[in-house]
Parts: structure tokens; C-alpha cells; sequence
């Protein structure tokens, strides 16, 4: 639900704290209402067979995508004039967060509710959005989103992929490796080079002569998922259906990531925070040493620390998508529009996909250790977990990539004016990301750290806003998590700078406190 | 056919809740709520009913403050076509609902009540059967089976020695069991939907007389830890030496 006002813009927190900020709690009674729909969803029909799942039981993934489209989930920010709901893209997020507790099920719906669909709900002809829109909104038809291919990764604008005008068609030629939901696909959005130079995105149907899916790739984990080639012999492509323009495929490509990695980012606090819930429930249950493991002060420890990263993740993803969402409402209508509506928040995506991605690494990795040897085995669903985190640093762009763009993205807005780079000085965080931030080398490790200093102070900033609302246990979470992020800073800071730099004092955080509720919400401790 | 469904906002009934320190009620603090999982069945039944006769009208109804709009709200997106909230920040007892509900009922003409059987909270099972006594009107508890129609109300009941089938003339109050239904998810549509549905505020007809006070709260004593046992002899002089079994 956006706010009255509008939102500041892009990149601004990092000059200035803004009086108050969305948080998961601002969500209208009725948005919550859709976020429980969605976690009963995935705790009744999902969770119950993830192992059916991974063993790709024919026909199970694509039956839950149906249901999830009969429930109105596959196009909760898509237009109702497409058959979505034509809601906000924060209230989608949340919903996604919570259809995302397993990780097969949460990429295949993840790709067809969202990156799949938000390029041509953006970029789209009005005739081409009521061809393929409402298949995917209703959940009758899978998608896909091919840009990766095998020599082209991280460099995506290096596609070899081919397209030669012939007649009325498009022959595409080259092969898309990675193609998350290939198997069950329809309809791919995919990239290609008009005459081997100008970077465009196609609509290309399944069925069209030329188009084959190879074999599904042998993943370390979203076993359930598939993964596979789409290749591209002579294929047929009517030339209507080229979406946007000849040669700037790249808008469509980019600001479907943009969105993509804020989406991404609630798909990646969903299995933390089903992490936390399974691991608490062994925790209470396992003993040792005549006790609860749940009440040793290292166990405690890791849900403390585990629930204050999650905190401060959700605290910035949803500030990002209520300020994404007044974007929409402010710019969205036109192509141009839709573009500036994506693009505004781009750091911000940029910051969650980071840090959410790296706290769902963190939590997975410990709850995992929480088991101790029974972690390790396929006995408890923790293993399942942490397999299918591991590929969320990886994919929408790998954070590596994600932190030299989030730099570059904000020096660029510096220097066209739209941001300032005077620290709002308003946390130990700031204070040091501005002091560091104008002495930033040229080398990757400098830049790097001088993005985790930025993130780090977003994720701080919207943590702090949120704990001062609400008190309590937030605070307590949120007093864990700057004793752990202000040291990441430090170390940040002395790799920009080759300085020193001494932690302030902070309140000893009650870990167990924080575990007590963690151990009584089986979940996140909010 | 118009049937009216009075709901009871409850603490998440999954959840574990504690006492407050001074023993005068629960802490809510932190807590989620619901609607009573009573009642949301008798809300499913009643939209049930609707889908099969459209001409069905559904009023959800609960006494509370401006929170009991969250519930009243998902009442309309299981299906009811309009809520109507009693706002009073009151305490009712069981009684003083009946007759709240009583006095609506004597001003808007409804063919059927029905409604859980007891509220999760507060486990009194009683509002039904005293709202039926103070109408006059025939009444069947615990069902595990509703059907409608012109004029009449069969109603299948779950007793301690099979089930029983009652028929009854309307209008009737009936109270239903867990195996009525099985609530189903709530569709997102009808939750935007429910956004144009009435939720109507309006001030209790009847002021609560408490006819029970509740003094005191206090959380069970502690379980003591269990003992294991190594066989079925063990166990015997076990028990024996405890008093528990003679011999
Ligand atoms: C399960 C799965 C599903 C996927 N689904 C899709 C999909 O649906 N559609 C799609 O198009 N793609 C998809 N991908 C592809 C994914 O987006 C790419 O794997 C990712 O972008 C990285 O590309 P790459 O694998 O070629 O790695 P590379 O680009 O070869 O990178 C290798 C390493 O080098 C680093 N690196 C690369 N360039 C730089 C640089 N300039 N500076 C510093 N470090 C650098 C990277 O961060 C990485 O650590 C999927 C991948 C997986 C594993």
C-alpha cells in the first residue's frame, strides 16, 4: 500500500533520514489477509511434498502453478486489464515472500509471476500485452526470461543470440543456457542481436518452428525446478513480435531485473524464514547434555543473530517496494514512465538483492548447524534449504555484479545531480560510508567494500526507522544487528581507506530474549 | 433465505499464550488474531449455501472494537454480503451477547442463524443455545451437516452415540462442529472484491450485564518430567509404589 506522500527519491537515504518509512507492519488489513492465503498455501500444498518436488514429479510443479492462478497469485501487480489484480508490487513481494518457503516452487512461480511478465507488462504493445498477458496472470501458462547464455553471464550485453529480418519474420538463431521454467514454458521472453548488433527482446512461443528445449541441467539444488537450454535453429519469430524497440532490448532486460532483484529478494527471506521456524521447532525438541539445546547460549545466538539479519532485510525490502510502488503511481502510464518507475529505485533493488541473498546464506549455513550432524543428512528438510539457497547470490545478477553496479549507480547519480554524496550522518554506518566514499579507488575490492558500506547503511537506516516505531523486541533485533554491522562497516571502511577505525560502545544484545521469540513464533521473531 | 453469522475475534488459537503477571486476563501483547475457527466454518457454510442458491443473503456480525474490522473483512471475503460491526469496547459474557444478538434478530428478520459452537478463547459453549431460548426459536448444536430448505432446516448432529438427524422449522439457530466444512484458501479476487462490500458500524441495542466474573488467570502447573521405564514389570512396581494401581 503506497503512502500519501511522495516517497524521496532514489538513493536520497543516503544524505538524509526520512522522517518514517514503510514497514511489513503497514500492510492493510486485507494485504494481510492475502499474505496468510499465501503462507497457507505453501504450508498446505507446497511444503507437504518438496520431495515429490525434487524428484520432478510429472506434472506436480505445473498443477501448483494452476492452483496458485486460480487463487489470483500469478498477477497480483500485473493490470486487471491483463487479468492480474492490478495491486502494488510491495503487497506482490510479500505475497511471494510467503509462496516462496520452498525454493523449487518459489523460482518457477517467482519467474512466471514476475520477471517473465513485468518486461512486457512495461515495455509491451497494448496488443501484445492482451495476446500473452492473461495466460500468465491466470496461471494457465508458464514463462520464462531468456538473457544468459553460455559465454554471455554477468556480460549480458555480449548475447551472441542472432536475429535476421526475412519477410514478415524474425529468424533467431543461438542458444539461452539457464532457463528457469524451460520445461514447462510457453512463452519465453528472450534477448537477441538484431543483425548480430542491436540488443532487442523477443516474445517467442514455445510451439514456433525452430524453437527446442535441451536436457534438464543436473543442479546442486532447486532440484524441483527446471533448468535448461532454449535453443534457437532457424526459429521463426513474426515480426510483431518484437517488443519495444529494434536495439534497446536492454531496457527491457535491465528494469525487468531491477524489479527482479527486489522481487528476488523477499523470494530469498522466504526459505530463511522457514529456516528459522524448522530449526527452532529441533532446537526445542533435541537434548543434550540433560537440556534443551534451545536454551545453550551459542544456540540462542544464532536465532538472535539469524531473526535481527532477517529484520533488517524485511525492513528494507519493503520500504524499497512502497517507494517503488509510489513511483508507479507517480510515473507509470507510459513506456517512458514505466522505465523511470523501474529505474528510479535501482540502488535500493541493487542494496536488498545483496544484502537478503547474503542473510539468507548466513541463516541457512547456521540453522543448518543447529541440527548438528542431522543437518547433514536428507532426514530433516534443512538440507533441502540450504541447497537451494546457494544459487540466489548467483542469479539476476551475481552480487559481485550487483556491487559494482550499485558504486557505479551512485556515483552516476551524483554526478547528474539527482543524489548527493554528503553522508546523512545519521548512524555510525553513515558516518563512515561518507567519510569513506570519496576516496574509492579504481580497484574492484575498494569498490566493492564501498558498496557494502552503502548497503549496510540502508539496511541500518531502515531498521532503525522501524524499531523506533514499534519498540520491544524490535528494538532488541535491531540492537543485534548493528553490533554485527557496524563491525562488517569497520572492516569495510579500512579497505577504502587503509584507516583505522574504532567500534562505537553499544547495549549488550539480549540474544535470548530474541530466541524465546523466535523459539514461540517458530519464525522470524516479528 | 437470509442467515446471519455471528463471529467472535480470538487470540490465534495455534499460538501459546501466557497469563499477565498479575493473573487479571492473558497477555495479548504481540499476539495474532482470528476469527474464531468455529465460527469461520460457519461462515464457509453460509457462502456454501449462497453459491448454490445465489438469491441467499449473508450477514457476518460481531460486537467489538475498530480490530474486529480485520475479521469482519475476511468474513466478506469468504463470501458474506455484508458485515455489520457492534462497536463497544464492553465486555460481554455469554448472556449479554444473546441478548445483544436477540435484539438484532427482533428488528431484521433472518431465516437461520448459524454459528460455532463455542470460541476457542474462552470455551463456554453457550451463546447459541441461550440466543435460540431467549427467541423461542428451535435450535441444533454440533452439526456436522446443514441443509436448507423453504421453510425448514435438516441438520445432521454429531452425539457421544452416533449421529442424529434433527429437521427443524425456521427460523432456527444452529451450531456448527469442526467436521461441518473445511474452510477453503480465500481467493485473492474476493478479498478485492470484499472491498465494496458494506461493513456497517452501528451501536449496541443492549448494554452487557455480566452475570460471571472472571477473578483470576493462571497458567497450568508445570508437567513434571515423565520416567522410563524397561519393562512391563518395571512399569507395574512402578505404579504400585505410587498408589496409582493396587494389588
Ligand atoms: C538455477 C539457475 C537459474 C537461472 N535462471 C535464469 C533464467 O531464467 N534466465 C536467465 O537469463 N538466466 C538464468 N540464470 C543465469 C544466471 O543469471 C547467470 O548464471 C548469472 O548471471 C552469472 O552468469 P555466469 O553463470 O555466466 O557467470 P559468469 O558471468 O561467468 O561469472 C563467474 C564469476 O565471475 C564473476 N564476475 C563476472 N564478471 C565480473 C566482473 N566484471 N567483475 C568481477 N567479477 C565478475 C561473477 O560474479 C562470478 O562470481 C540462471 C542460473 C542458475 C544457476
Amino acid at each position: 500500500m503506497s503512502t500519501q506522500t511522495v516517497s524521496p527519491p532514489g538513493a536520497s537515504f543516503f544524505s538524509a533520514t526520512p522522517a518514517r518509512a514503510f514497514a511489513p507492519e503497514d500492510f492493510a488489513g486485507d494485504e494481510k489477509l492475502m499474505i496468510d492465503t499465501a503462507e497457507q498455501f505453501s504450508r498446505k500444498e507446497i511444503l507437504p511434498v518438496a520431495e515429490r518436488l525434487d524428484h520432478q514429479e510429472d506434472g506436480l510443479m505445473p498443477s501448483l502453478v494452476k492452483q496458485a492462478g486460480d487463487l489470483g497469485f500469478c498477477g497480483v501487480d500485473t493490470s486487471d486489464k491483463y487479468g492480474g489484480l492490478g495491486l502494488g508490487k510491495n503487497v506482490a513481494a510479500r505475497i511471494l515472500e510467503f509462496l516462496s518457503l520452498n525454493g523449487s516452487f518459489s523460482v518457477t512461480f517467482g519467474v512466471t509471476s514476475g520477471i517473465s511478465q513485468v518486461g512486457l507488462a512495461l515495455f509491451g504493445s497494448e496488443d501484445q500485452k492482451l495476446k500473452y498477458l492473461p495466460a500468465l496472470t491466470s496461471g494457465q501458462q508458464i514463462g520464462a526470461y531468456a538473457l544468459s547464455e553460455p559465454n554471455s553471464g554477468s556480460d549480458a550485453l555480449s548475447a551472441q543470440t542472432k536475429a535476421i529480418r526475412q519477410g514478415n519474420k524474425w529468424i533467431l538463431n543461438g542458444t539461452k543456457m539457464w532457463i528457469s521454467n524451460a520445461k514447462w514454458a510457453e512463452q519465453f521472453l528472450v534477448m537477441a542481436k538484431i543483425d548480430g548488433e542491436k540488443f532487442s527482446a523477443f516474445l517467442v512461443e514455445r510451439d514456433f518452428p525452430g524453437v527446442s528445449i535441451a536436457r534438464e541441467e543436473h543442479k546442486m539444488g532447486l532440484k524441483g525446478s527446471s533448468t535448461a537450454r532454449l535453443v534457437l535453429e532457424n526459429a521463426e519469430v513474426p515480426v510483431e513480435n518484437l517488443l519495444y524497440l529494434e536495439g534497446l532490448g536492454h531496457h527491457v532486460a535491465f528494469n525487468a531485473l531491477n524489479i527482479g532483484r527486489f522481487k528476488l529478494s523477499s523470494m530469498s527471506i522466504g526459505p530463511a524464514r522457514e529456516a528459522l521456524g524448522v530449526a527452532a521447532t529441533y532446537a526445542l525438541d533435541r537434548k543434550q547434555f540433560g537440556q534443551s539445546i534451545s536454551d545453550f547460549g551459542l544456540i540462542q545466538k544464532k536465532f538472535a543473530l539469524g531473526a535481527a539479519l532477517f529484520y533488517a532485510a524485511e525492513s528494507m525490502i519493503y520500504r524499497t517496494g512502497a517507494m517503488i510502488d509510489d513511483a508507479f503511481e507517480q510515473y507509470a502510464g507510459t513506456i517512458d514512465g514505466n522505465r523511470k518507475a523501474a529505474e528510479e529505485y535501482a540502488l535500493e533493488c541493487s542494496a536488498c538483492k545483496i544484502f537478503s541473498t547474503e542473510a539468507e546464506s548466513w541463516i541457512v549455513d547456521e540453522m543448518l548447524q543447529v541440527y548438528g550432524g542431522y543437518g547433514f543428512t536428507e532426514e530433516f528438510p534443512i538440507a533441502r534449504i540450504y541447497r537451494d539457497a546457494r544459487v540466489s547470490r548467483i542469479y539476476e545478477g551475481t552480487n559481485e555484479i550487483n556491487r559494482l553496479f550499485l558504486s557505479d549507480r551512485l556515483r552516476r547519480k551524483a554526478k547528474d545531480g539527482s543524489a548527493s554524496l554528503t553522508a546523512a550522518g545519521d548512524s555510525f554506518i553513515s558516518e563512515l560510508a561518507g567519510k569513506a566514499i570519496g576516496q574509492v579507488g579504481a580497484d574492484q575490492a575498494s569498490i566493492g567494500a564501498a558498496s557494502d558500506l552503502v548497503l549496510l547503511a540502508y539496511a541500518e537506516q531502515s531498521a532503525r526507522l522501524r524499531s523506533a516505531r514499534f519498540g520491544g523486541i524490535h528494538e532488541a533485533l535491531y540492537t543485534a544487528f548493528i553490533g554485527y554491522a557496524n563491525a562488517k562497516a569497520a572492516e569495510s571502511y579500512q579497505l577504502v581507506t587503509g584507516e583505522s577505525v574504532t567500534l562505537p560502545a553499544i547495549s549488550k544484545p539480549d540474544y535470548a530474549e530474541i530466541a524465546k521469540a523466535v523459539y514461540s513464533k517458530r519464525g522470524p521473531a516479528v | 433465505m437470509k442467515i446471519l453469522v455471528p463471529i467472535k475475534r480470538v487470540v490465534d488459537p495455534y499460538a501459546k499464550v501466557r497469563p499477565l503477571a498479575d493473573g487479571s486476563g492473558i497477555d495479548l501483547t504481540g499476539q495474532n488474531f482470528a476469527i474464531n475457527p468455529f465460527d469461520e466454518i460457519a461462515v464457509e457454510e453460509a457462502a456454501r449455501i449462497k453459491e448454490r442458491d445465489p438469491s441467499t443473503q449473508v450477514t457476518a456480525i460481531s460486537i467489538g472494537g475498530p480490530e474486529v474490522e480485520d475479521q469482519l473483512r475476511k468474513a466478506l471475503a469468504m463470501g458474506a454480503d455484508e458485515s455489520i460491526l457492534v462497536e463497544s469496547t464492553a465486555e460481554w459474557d455469554s448472556p449479554s451477547v444473546a441478548d445483544e444478538l436477540a435484539a438484532y434478530l427482533k428488528d431484521n428478520p433472518t431465516d437461520v442463524v448459524i454459528m460455532g459452537k463455542q470460541a476457542t478463547d474462552d470455551d463456554n459453549n453457550q451463546v447459541g443455545q441461550m440466543l435460540a431460548a431467549k427467541l423461542g426459536w428451535p435450535q441444533a448444536t454440533f452439526a456436522s451437516k446443514i441443509e436448507l430448505k423453504p421453510g425448514e432446516a435438516v441438520v445432521t448432529r454429531e452425539t457421544d452415540t452416533g449421529e442424529e438427524t434433527l429437521s427443524l422449522p425456521l427460523p432456527a439457530v444452529i451450531t456448527v462442529d469442526l467436521r461441518l466444512n473445511e474452510p477453503r484458501y480465500i481467493a485473492l479476487p474476493g478479498i478485492i472484491k470484499a472491498r465494496s462490500k458494506p461493513l456497517n458500524k452501528v451501536a449496541p441495542k443492549t448494554s452487557p450485564r455480566l452475570r460471571t466474573c472472571m477473578t483470576g488467570v493462571e497458567s497450568p502447573p508445570s508437567r513434571q518430567a515423565g520416567k522410563r521405564v524397561g519393562s512391563v514389570d518395571e512399569l507395574l512396581a512402578e505404579l504400585k509404589g505410587r498408589g496409582v494401581l493396587n494389588g
